[in-house]
């Protein structure tokens, strides 16, 4: 790697904290001294990206490869340039393609690779490229969503549904939701030691849902069993314990606890969710289902996952018209939630709105390769010469 | 009385009674409570006595997933009917002759499925003469017609120029597709008796026909 240029440096760190255009200006004023510097160009082309100038995008990311032809970074933006872009979907599937050579441990281009084949008229294909995912990381639920689209287009809703719920499952914003409504973040505070929680409610409960929070299911259940020893009846640890149900695959003690819950006061949103996605992993329970989230929606108004869940569930009444409204409100809500475009999609694509669905899908897997940092990652593993 | 039945399956659940549980729901459904109604009104709330017993220390922890591992296994008498009940409407599907787009007929078709609905999908490509022998076969009284380019949509017409050359101007054919959509005179042209704009337009359109016929097609 050539020696880099303070400018160079500059551009980079600008970008890295969204600063698009003075990023823009040093990345050109670098480019004066350094035009051979490929990670150069590749930056360049992710701050056009990032303003929708896909031509100027495409110009850069090409650069950068021609350069090195091993720079992933210039890869990704080339590639999503392209998808953004539209109508270049042969091209689309030859970067993606080329990423996949360079970088093949890169669950990303698999999915991208998929979604372009599929874009372009080979769903065989595509469908193998999502498999080929879901093979180097089975929790990759763009793949799953894709697949549950894929389904859709070629076998109707009720095949496809399955597949949306597990992608679903697999998509980190469920949970994440769920400890939000509890008003628990990852705050960077230590995991709390089970052994030194003060002896009283508050404390325990706290503690246990930044257990939950760190996954330590059984710790956190340990404390809500020490709360519940005092108050049997206490509906907010009760709706943690269905949560740890749930999260063990035990979903009618989940159901069991969250009615508890449920019973005992109707004021605890986490319980209302958990008992609603223990319904939805029921087939024939689409209508009490709907009721659920249609009531956490309500209850938590400013949240776009309650709206994802009921249009999830509208679609499985072949309400698909209540479903679009569903999701058009959670996209509305969080442009960014990919689970929501994935999930207007597939509603679109009842009513035979094709563009408009491809054209979702597209902007859900912009948002996803942002939120998971993708091209900053590339860039740190290029530079450093190390794999992520 | 719904309440009388959950105490009973709540004690069911606990004594790992599996027999049991499904007499009290089978003892429910006798006395008038309709298969949709049981999960909610009976099942739910054994549910939520057994989240009591839990909480309370009443049922241990391996007595609670003994309990609902029971409730597991009768899960399924307790669920509202899946399908939809057979309507007893056969309906026809296709995609007009030089024709490959599938999409909006198999999406279309797998809904009218769910609904209840007889279908039979024919496939993509097909020739107007297929349409009559099938319904003549069927006895099928309503039929769509899926076309996703002009020159196919136009075509259309002579699916019910067969229609009448076979003598039966009775079947009500719809037609969907982009051309269709995007030009409202375009179905009147080709002799279609309405046009389907996406699934949820498909299934009110032979809800209106069948409800027009009393109820049979």
């Amino acid at each position: 790697m050539a020696h880099r240029s303070p400018a160079s440096l500059l551009g980079e760190t600008l970008a890295r904290e969204g600063r698009v255009a003075p990023a823009v200006e040093a990345c050109y004023e670098a480019l004066a001294s350094q035009e051979q510097d490929p990670l150069l160009h590749a930056v360049l082309a992710h701050l056009f990206l990032a303003d929708g100038f896909y031509d100027e995008a495409i110009v850069s990311a090409s650069r950068a490869i021609e350069l090195d032809p091993d720079c992933a970074p210039a890869y990704l933006a080339l590639g999503l340039a392209y998808d953004r872009r539209g109508g270049l979907w042969d091209q689309s599937i030859l970067v993606w393609q080329e990423l996949a050579e360079v970088r093949p441990d890169l669950v990303i281009a698999r999915v991208q690779l998929g979604e372009a084949l599929f874009a372009a008229g080979f769903p065989d294909e595509a469908i193998e490229a999502w498999k080929a995912a879901l093979q180097l990381d089975s929790g990759a639920s763009r793949a799953m969503y894709d697949l549950a689209v894929a389904a859709l287009m070629r076998e109707g809703v009720a095949t496809a549904l399955p597949g949306f719920r597990r992608a679903g499952e697999l998509d980190p914003s469920q949970d994440a939701f769920f400890f939000s409504l509890s008003g628990v973040s990852d705050d960077g505070v230590p995991v709390p030691d089970p052994a030194v929680v003060p002896e009283d409610r508050d404390a325990r409960l706290s503690a246990a849902y930044a257990l939950a929070f760190r996954e330590e299911y059984f710790s956190a259940a340990e404390l809500i069993r020490e709360i519940l020893v005092g108050n049997s009846q206490d509906a907010e640890a009760l709706a943690l314990a269905s949560f740890l149900y749930l999260k063990q695959e035990a979903v009618n003690e989940a159901m069991a606890v969250a009615l508890r819950s449920l019973t005992l006061s109707t004021k605890t949103p986490a319980a209302v969710y958990v008992l609603g996605v223990s319904f939805a992993r029921r087939q024939g329970l689409g209508h009490s289902t709907a009721r659920v989230f249609s009531a956490l929606a309500k209850a938590a108004p400013e949240h776009p996952m309650p709206r994802v869940l009921l249009g999830e569930s509208l679609l499985s009444l072949q309400r698909f018209s209540d479903a679009k409204t569903a999701f058009l409100l959670a996209v509305k809500l969080d442009p960014t939630c990919v689970r929501a475009r994935f999930g207007l999609a597939a509603a679109l694509l009842t009513q035979g709105e094709y563009a408009a669905a491809q054209w979702e899908i597209r902007r859900a897997a912009y948002h996803d390769t942002r939120r998971q940092g993708l091209f900053w990652r590339l860039v740190d593993g290029y530079t450093e010469g190390r794999s992520i | 009385m719904a309440d009388d039945y959950s105490l009973k399956l709540f004690r069911a659940f606990v004594d790992h009674d599996p027999s049991r549980a499904i007499d009290v729901i089978s003892a429910a459904k006798n006395a008038g409570v309709y298969q949709s109604q049981i999960f909610d009104q009976i099942y739910a709330p054994a549910l939520s006595l057994l989240g009591g017993a839990w909480a309370s220390g009443a049922v241990d922890e391996y007595a609670f997933t003994q309990s609902s591992v029971v409730a597991e296994k009768v899960i399924s008498f307790a669920l509202p009917p899946m399908k939809a009940d057979d309507t007893g409407v056969t309906v026809l599907m296709g995609t007009m002759h030089h024709d490959h787009h599938s999409i909006d007929k198999t999406i279309a078709s797998a809904a009218l499925k769910e609904a209840g609905h007889r279908v039979i999908d024919l496939g993509v490509d097909v020739r107007p003469a297929d349409f009559l022998a099938r319904a003549e076969e069927t006895d099928a009284g309503i039929v769509f017609v899926f076309a996703s380019m002009s020159s196919t949509a136009a075509s259309v017409s002579r699916v019910r120029e067969m229609f009448q050359a076979g003598n039966r101007e009775d079947v009500v054919i719809f037609v969907g597709g982009g051309p269709f959509v995007a030009d409202a005179d375009l179905a009147r042209a080709v002799g279609a008796n309405g046009v389907s704009r996406g699934v949820e337009s498909a299934m009110r359109l032979v809800d209106r026909v069948t409800a027009a016929a009393g109820g049979e097609r």
